[in-house]
C-alpha cells in the first residue's frame, strides 16, 4: 500500500497530473539529490548517475497517470532503480556475464590480504543489482521488505542477496577475519 | 542484527552520497527541455488530421472549381520558397545569442553580401539542417585566437565579431577564409572546428551595431552589420562594455580573449581554484604546483568571452548549461586535475561570477567554463610563488 500525501504534495501532484511543468520541478525539486545521490552509490559514475536520473524523470512525466493517490518518492525511487540498474546492465554486459558463469561455476574468489581495498573500491566490485540492494537497505534505510518490494524480489531473494553483497563486502576489505 | 561492519557501511555510504551536494542545474534543465516536445509531440496527430482535412476540402474544391487549385498553388509556392527578407528589426549593440542543441546540421556555404543602400552588409551562413546553437560576441579589435591552437590571427579591420557555433559539422567545400572587404564587414575566417563547434571571426571596419536574423527554408543565419553613419540603425551603436580607467596597476581591463603562459616541460598539476568579490571586479585564480622534480610554470592558456552560459564538455561534447547569460571558457595546455580535490562545480552570487565548474581534462588540455551575470571584460594576472593564473571579470 502507498504512503499518505500530505495534502500540500497532494495539490503539487494534482497540478502535474493537469500537466503543469512547475509542479513537476517542484517535486524534482524535493526528490531529485535523494534519487541522484542513490543512483551515484549504485553506478559509480557521477554521468550515468545523472543520465538515469534524467530518464526517470522524462518517464515519469510521461507516465504520471500511473501514480496512485500515494507519495510520489517510493514510485519515483522504483523507477529510478529500474533505470540505474538497466543501465548498469548496459554498460557492463560483459562484466555481468563473466560474474553470471563464475556464480554457475561455484568458485569462490579468493582475496589476498594485499589485495584487500577500501569500502568504496570494494563497493566498485559488486554488482549492479547488490549495489542497488545496499544502496536501498543501509543508505535509504529501507527495510528489507520494502528493499525487495522496490526492487521487485521476493524477499527471501532480496534476503540473500544482502547477505551475498555483505559477505563479498567483508572478504574485499579483509573484515571477514575479525567478524570470523 | 547489525555489526560494526555494517554502521561502517551506513556511514561510507552516507558520507559518499553527501559528496553529490546539490540536484545539478545542468541536469534540471536537461530534463525540462525533455519534456518540452512532449506537448509537440502530441499534437502530431492532430496536425496530421487537420492537414488530411485540409487536403480533402481542397480536392472537393478544386473538382467543383478547378480555378481555385492556382490559389493553392500560388500559396504553396510562397510556403516554400525560402523566407522574403526580414522584416525591420532593431541593430542591437550588445552580445547576442540563439539557435537549437542537439540538432544533425552541416553549415554548408558563407555568403557575404553588401545592402551598403539599405545601410548594412551582410554575412549569410547556411546550414543543411536547421540552425545550431549560436553565440554572438563582439569585440574591440579585428584580432582573434584560434580554437586549439592557441594562435593569435588578426583579420582586416578594427574590430570584430566572433561567432561560435555548437553541436555544427562544416561540409566540404566551405571556404575557410572570405574577404568581401565591404564597408563594414572586411573579412571572416574560420578560428575552430572541432567537436562539433565552429567558430569564426569577422573583422569589421570599426565597431557596429548588429542584427541577427535565423531565416528558414533554407535554415540560416543572416548577420547583419550596420555600416558607419547609416540611418538605419535604430540604436546608437553603444561602447562595447567599459573599459576600467586606468591608474590602478593591476592593468586595464579588456574585452578581448587572453592567451598567456607556455605549454613546456612536464603538465602542471591543478591545486586550487577561488573566486572571490572585490571591489570593481569578481576574481577567479586558478593555482597550480608542479610534478614532484619539474619546473614550475604557468600551463598556456586562453580564456575567451562568448555570449552565452552554455558549454561543451571535453572530450564528452555534452552540453553543459551554468547560471548566468554569458560566459567565459578558460582551456590550459600541459596541465591536468588529476590530483585536484576540491569542487569541480562552484555557484556563486557574486555581481557578475556565476557559476564556475571543470569541463574537461583530457590529454593534459584542462578546461573550465565560468557563467557570468552579463558580458564583462576581464584583465588576466599571472603570478608566481605559488604559480597561479588571475582572472578578473569586471563587475557593473
Amino acid at each position: 500500500m502507498g504512503m499518505l500525501m500530505d495534502p500540500t504534495l497532494g495539490r503539487v501532484i494534482e497540478r502535474w497530473r493537469a500537466g503543469d511543468r512547475d509542479a513537476f520541478e517542484e517535486v524534482m525539486d524535493r526528490y531529485g539529490l535523494q534519487l541522484l545521490r542513490t543512483a551515484r552509490l549504485i553506478l559509480r559514475d557521477p554521468t550515468l548517475a545523472e543520465d538515469a536520473i534524467q530518464e526517470t524523470f522524462l518517464k515519469a512525466w510521461q507516465r504520471i497517470g500511473s501514480l496512485r493517490d500515494e507519495d510520489p518518492g517510493p514510485w519515483l525511487t522504483r523507477i529510478a532503480m529500474n533505470e540505474s540498474i538497466s543501465l548498469y546492465r548496459r554498460r557492463h554486459r560483459f562484466q555481468a556475464l563473466t560474474e553470471r558463469f563464475g556464480r554457475l561455476g561455484g568458485s569462490k574468489h579468493e582475496v589476498s590480504s594485499e589485495a584487500r581495498l577500501d569500502l568504496a573500491r570494494a563497493l566498485d566490485q559488486l554488482t549492479g543489482e547488490q549495489r542497488a540492494a545496499v544502496a536501498l537497505h543501509y543508505y535509504q534505510d529501507l527495510s528489507v521488505e520494502e528493499t525487495a518490494r522496490m526492487l521487485k524480489v521476493p524477499v527471501d531473494t532480496m534476503k540473500s542477496r544482502l547477505k551475498t553483497a555483505l559477505r563479498r563486502l567483508r572478504e574485499l576489505t579483509g573484515a571477514e577475519e575479525a567478524f570470523a | 542484527m547489525s555489526d560494526d561492519f555494517e554502521k561502517n557501511l551506513r556511514q561510507h555510504l552516507h558520507s559518499e552520497a553527501e559528496e553529490t551536494r546539490e540536484f545539478p542545474r545542468r541536469l534540471r534543465g536537461r530534463i525540462r527541455d525533455g519534456i518540452a516536445p512532449r506537448t509537440r509531440a502530441r499534437m502530431v496527430p492532430q496536425l496530421a488530421l487537420a492537414g488530411a482535412l485540409v487536403l480533402v476540402a481542397i480536392a472537393v474544391l478544386a473538382f467543383r472549381n478547378p480555378m481555385i487549385i492556382n490559389g493553392v498553388i500560388t500559396s504553396f509556392k510562397q510556403f516554400v520558397q525560402p523566407s522574403p527578407s526580414p522584416t525591420p528589426q532593431p541593430f542591437l549593440c550588445q552580445d547576442q545569442s540563439g539557435g537549437a542543441s542537439g540538432l544533425t546540421t552541416q553549415l554548408t556555404k558563407i555568403r557575404p553580401g553588401s545592402h551598403a543602400g539599405d545601410g548594412y552588409d551582410r554575412v549569410v551562413f547556411d546550414f543543411n539542417g536547421g540552425i545550431p546553437s549560436w553565440d554572438l560576441s563582439r569585440q574591440e579589435s579585428a584580432t582573434f585566437v584560434r580554437d586549439a591552437s592557441g594562435q593569435t590571427v588578426t583579420l582586416d579591420g578594427s574590430a570584430g565579431l566572433k561567432l561560435v557555433f555548437r553541436d555544427a559539422d562544416l561540409a566540404g567545400g566551405v571556404a575557410s577564409d572570405v574577404t568581401p572587404r565591404f564597408s563594414s564587414i572586411r573579412e571572416i575566417t574560420q578560428l575552430g572546428n572541432f567537436e562539433r563547434v565552429l567558430t569564426y571571426g569577422i573583422g569589421l571596419s570599426s565597431s557596429q551595431c548588429v542584427r541577427v536574423l535565423p531565416l528558414s527554408n533554407p535554415s540560416r543565419l543572416a548577420i547583419d552589420v550596420a555600416t558607419s553613419g547609416s540611418a538605419s540603425t535604430t540604436a546608437a551603436p553603444t561602447p562595447l562594455p567599459t573599459l576600467s580607467p586606468s591608474g590602478t596597476d593591476l592593468g586595464a581591463f579588456s574585452c578581448l580573449d587572453h592567451t598567456g603562459g607556455a605549454n613546456t616541460g612536464s603538465a602542471m598539476q591543478l591545486t586550487a581554484v577561488r573566486v572571490a568579490h572585490q571591489p570593481g571586479f569578481d576574481r577567479i585564480v586558478f593555482e597550480f604546483a608542479p610534478p614532484a622534480g619539474a619546473t614550475a610554470h604557468l600551463p598556456a592558456y586562453t580564456v575567451s568571452r562568448q555570449a552565452s552560459a552554455k558549454f561543451v564538455k571535453d572530450p564528452s561534447g555534452l552540453p553543459v548549461t551554468m547560471r548566468g547569460s554569458s560566459g567565459l571558457r578558460i582551456v590550459f595546455h600541459g596541465a591536468n586535475a588529476t590530483s585536484y580535490g576540491g569542487s569541480r562545480d562552484l555557484t556563486y552570487t557574486l555581481p557578475a561570477v556565476q557559476e564556475v565548474e571543470q569541463l574537461g581534462d583530457f590529454e593534459a588540455v584542462l578546461s573550465w567554463g565560468a557563467g557570468l551575470s552579463q558580458a564583462s571584460c576581464i584583465r588576466t594576472l599571472e603570478l608566481t610563488n605559488p604559480i597561479r593564473l588571475v582572472i578578473d571579470v569586471q563587475t557593473p
